[in-house]
Parts: structure tokens; sequence; C-alpha cells
């Protein structure tokens, strides 16, 4: 049958648009690099101002490593957490618009005015701290800071800052205890705010129970969507059989840029198609076909999905996993 | 959510993409005809060490995925496992790794003695449970503590939309064309 006859037609259609298709992939792959870290990049997020200002300073920090995310992304994490208890005596100004702007409690704001400098050496660090003359916070500071340089050597997992500088805040115990029950609460409440960052919808909601439950939530689909998926994707493959993928890596593993550019296209052939989906799905593909829809897909999408669109009768069922569905064709 | 991906997301998806259809292969190789569920328990294990290598060794979470596949994965999904990961998976039988602390649950309300019932006690108690929900929910979560927890959740979400989106992607895309195909 078909199959047989396919794969030496398969090679040479793939060798012939492989190289139409590098140029489009060339176009497509320019990369527009929002200058947000890889964090809030991994999220496609817009990042709000201010994940956006965490992310500006995580860059002169961490510039030349290309490929991981991860470092960066710990980085960006960690420096989340460092604002909250201490800053960076540059971004001090920064960071205290950033946490008048996220709805921090002013105090935030105390700690970080005061905690404007450079950790690396305590003595120094409180020469500069002379922005309240408490002298005895602040040797509770030194006493806290030398503490805590080593519980945080400790806890954490590569943050190269040895000292965090607490500040008591007025009207509060300012025993070693408290203290770290404080920085460690801060860190916390840091990081909950990165997270509500990411779990859409959670920046509008108040109050840490709802925001968990959001959080919550959010997991629970995301690891459903991963089985539904998985399941879509076993019942396409009967026609692909597994190898498809290999067809893909001819064009090197670049496929999901381009899929991803042009899948915004055909998004309204998604909705009209699936419900339309179950009756094909017992139906075998003919691969060579698929192949040559593939490829030519990759450099001509327009043309090619307008005659289809013209050929569709069914109702635009926005079954997606939730994708947004905007049908901006219309059959015909 | 926006199909304009910056260059850094992109590469975690290509990574992905690249190491789910390494193993993807493996299976095939293996085994040309699979029924629909030994299709998706494939194609799901492939993209979950795939998802977990990308960040292998630097999360709790990863290590987890990892740990469970090694120990209770046999044949195919074993080589095809060791193939995305690029080394020999171990059977370790529920070693105590010293990397994280171990958490012990305390049980503190004996010690505190009274009855705490106003408002904000009634709320802490609402947020402990979730975070324990929130815990129960992340791979590996016996060895995480409130920092981490938070943290890795953070890291979490952020590999498993990866993985959505890049399996959404090859899952439309593989719909569209078949029924182009249909159709045409």
């Amino acid at each position: 049958m078909e199959p047989e006859l396919e794969p030496p037609q398969l090679q040479f259609r793939s060798a012939e648009m492989g190289c139409a298709f590098d140029d489009f992939h060339g176009l497509i792959s320019t990369p527009q690099v929002t200058g947000g870290s890889s964090f809030t990049a991994l999220l496609e997020l817009a990042p709000p101002q201010a994940v956006e200002l965490l992310v500006t300073e995580d860059f002169p920090a961490k510039q030349p490593l290309p490929p991981p995310i991860f470092p960066t992304d710990i980085g960006l994490i960690h420096r989340a957490s460092k604002f909250s208890v201490f800053a960076s005596a540059d971004n001090s100004m920064e960071s205290n618009t950033i946490l008048s702007v996220s709805n921090s409690i002013p105090v935030k704001q105390e700690d970080l005015d005061a905690d404007s400098r450079r950790n690396s050496s305590s003595p120094a660090g409180s020469d500069q701290s002379l922005k309240s003359g408490k002298r005895k916070e602040r040797e509770k500071k030194l006493k806290e800071s030398n503490k805590k340089s080593k519980s945080k050597a400790a806890n954490d997992d590569g943050e190269e800052l040895p000292y965090v500088h607490v500040r008591a805040r007025r009207g509060q115990a300012t025993d070693s205890h408290s203290l770290a029950e404080r920085a460690r609460r801060e860190k916390i409440n840091a990081r909950m705010k990165l997270l509500q960052e990411l779990v859409p919808g959670c920046n509008k909601i108040s109050g840490t129970a709802m925001v968990l439950d959001e959080i919550i939530n959010h997991v629970q689909a995301l690891q459903r969507q991963v089985e539904f998926l998985s399941m879509r994707l076993a019942a396409v493959s009967p026609g692909i059989d597994f190898d498809l993928d290999s067809l893909f890596t001819v064009n090197g593993s670049s496929n999901d840029n381009s899929y991803s550019g042009m899948l915004a296209p055909p998004i309204c052939t998604e909705g009209q198609l699936d419900g339309a989906r179950q009756l094909q799905l017992q139906q075998l593909w003919h691969c060579d076909e698929l192949h040559q829809s593939v490829w030519a897909r990759e450099t001509d999408t327009s043309n090619f999905i307008a005659p289809a669109n013209s050929l569709l009768s069914y109702d635009s069922t926005s079954a997606n996993s939730g994708k947004p569905v905007a049908p901006r064709c219309t059959t015909s | 959510m926006q199909n304009s991906s910056s260059s850094s997301s992109l590469m975690v998806k290509q990574e992905f993409f690249t190491k789910w259809k390494k193993g993807l292969k493996i299976y095939s190789a293996f085994n040309k005809e699979m029924t629909i569920m030994e299709r998706k328990r494939a194609i799901k294990l492939s993209a979950d060490v795939a998802i977990a290598s990308t960040r292998s060794a630097t999360t709790q979470w990863s290590r987890a995925v990892v740990a469970e596949v090694s120990s209770s994965a046999a044949g195919a999904a074993r080589i095809a496992a060791e193939e995305i990961l690029g080394r020999k998976l171990s059977t370790e039988r529920r070693k105590a790794q010293a990397g994280k602390k171990i958490v012990r649950r305390r049980r503190k309300a004996a010690a505190r003695g009274a009855v705490r019932s106003s408002a904000a006690a009634v709320a802490k108690k609402v947020v402990r449970n979730r975070r324990r929900v929130l815990k129960r929910l992340i791979p590996g979560w016996k060895k995480l503590d409130e920092i981490c927890l938070i943290k890795e959740t953070l890291d979490y979400i952020a590999s498993l939309q990866v993985q959505v989106d890049v399996m959404r992607h090859l899952a439309n895309a593989g719909e569209t064309l078949h029924h182009q195909q249909i159709l045409l």
C-alpha cells in the first residue's frame, strides 16, 4: 500500500522542501529578545513591572550563560527573595519603586531604605546604614548578620551574598529568633509574589488561601492537560507512526518555532475541525500526502489553509483545551 | 497565550522537543504495534522524562521524576529514559538523599495547648492545609520544606507550561494536517 511507497518520496520531498524551510525558519527565528529574563520568557508573560525590574537587574550579573535558563531562573527567584530582605546598593531606588508599585506594606520600603548597601562587608555596611541612628539595632544586625551568614550558607543553594541584613522594625522584637523568623517570612512572601505573577489571574486575588487555591487549581489543570494531550497524540499517531517526529528533525529541531509561528493562523481551522475530529480518528493516513502537506505548510501557510477552510462546513466548536480560539476565517 | 516566545523560552521548548522525540523514537524502534493506551503511556513517559531532564539535578521535582521512572520502568521505557537522560538509571529503592532537609511533621498543637478559634487561627489552618495539598501535587514532595515548596512550584509550573505548549502544538498540527489531508 501507500506506506511502502512513501519512504523514497518522503526523503525527496523533505530534501527539496528543506532549503525553503530553512529560509522560512530563519525568518521566524530572528529572536526578539524581550530583554526579560529567562524566567519570564519561559512563561511568555509580559512581565509586570516588578518582575521586569527584577529581571533587568539579573542581566548584568548573569549575562554570560547562554543556554541555561535555569541558573538565571533560580537566580531570579533568589533575587526576588533578596529584595525583601536586603537590596544591592544600585537598585535601592528601583527596588523601592518596585515595592511601592506592587503594594507591599510600607515597612518593606523602610527595610530596603535601610538596607541599601553592599552586603559583602558588614563593617562597611554598617557605615552606610546611618539612615536611622539606632546603634542597638545595628549591633543586633551585625550579630544577626553573622548568624545569618552561617544559616544562609547552609540553607540556600548558590546565593552568593554572604550576609543578610535585616532591620528590626519599630516596635518589633529585635531578638535574633524573631529576626530570623521575619527574614524567612519575607522570603516566603517574595516567592509567593512571584508565584502569583506566574499563575494567571492570581494578581487580583488577595489573601494567601485564595491564592494557594488558584495555584493548586492551576497545577492540577496543567497536569490534566498533559494527560489529555498525550492521549490526543496517541490517538492521532496511528497514522503518523512515531517516526513522523524523525521527519521533523530533517529541518533541524526548530519545528516548534515554525509551528508556533504558524499555528496562530490555523487556530481557526482547529476550532472548526475539532468537532469532526473523532470521526476521522479511525482512518488511516496516507503518509506521503501528510508529509507533503507538512512541508508545504511550512512554506506557504495561507494559500494552503484557505482552500481547506473553504471546504469546511463544520461548526466552530471551540473544544480546544483552554486555547482561546479567535475564528478569523470564515467557512463557506 | 502569545505564540511569540522569546528566544530562551524557545530554547527550552526545542530542548524538550528533541529529547521527547528521542524517547519516542526508541519506543517505535522497540515495538511497531502498540495499542492506544501503550502509546499514550509511552508519549507521557517520554515527555515527563524529557521535561525533567531539561532541569535535571537542579530541582527536586525533576530528580524525583527521574527517580520514580528509574524505579518503576521496565524494558522500552527504561531504555528510552536512559537515552533521554544520557546516562544509566540506577534502581534506587527509596534511598534517603542527603540533599534537602527531610521534613519532620511535628504536631505542635499539643505543645500549644490552648484552643484558638480566632479568625486568624482558622485562616492559618486553612492556609496550612492548602500548602499541604499543593505540596502533594509536586513530584518529590516528601523532601520539600516550605521555602523550597514555593520555589519548586514555580519551577514546576513553568516546566509544565512548556510541556503543555509543545504537546499541544504537536497535537494540533498533527490533527490539522490529518483533516486537511482527509479533505483534499
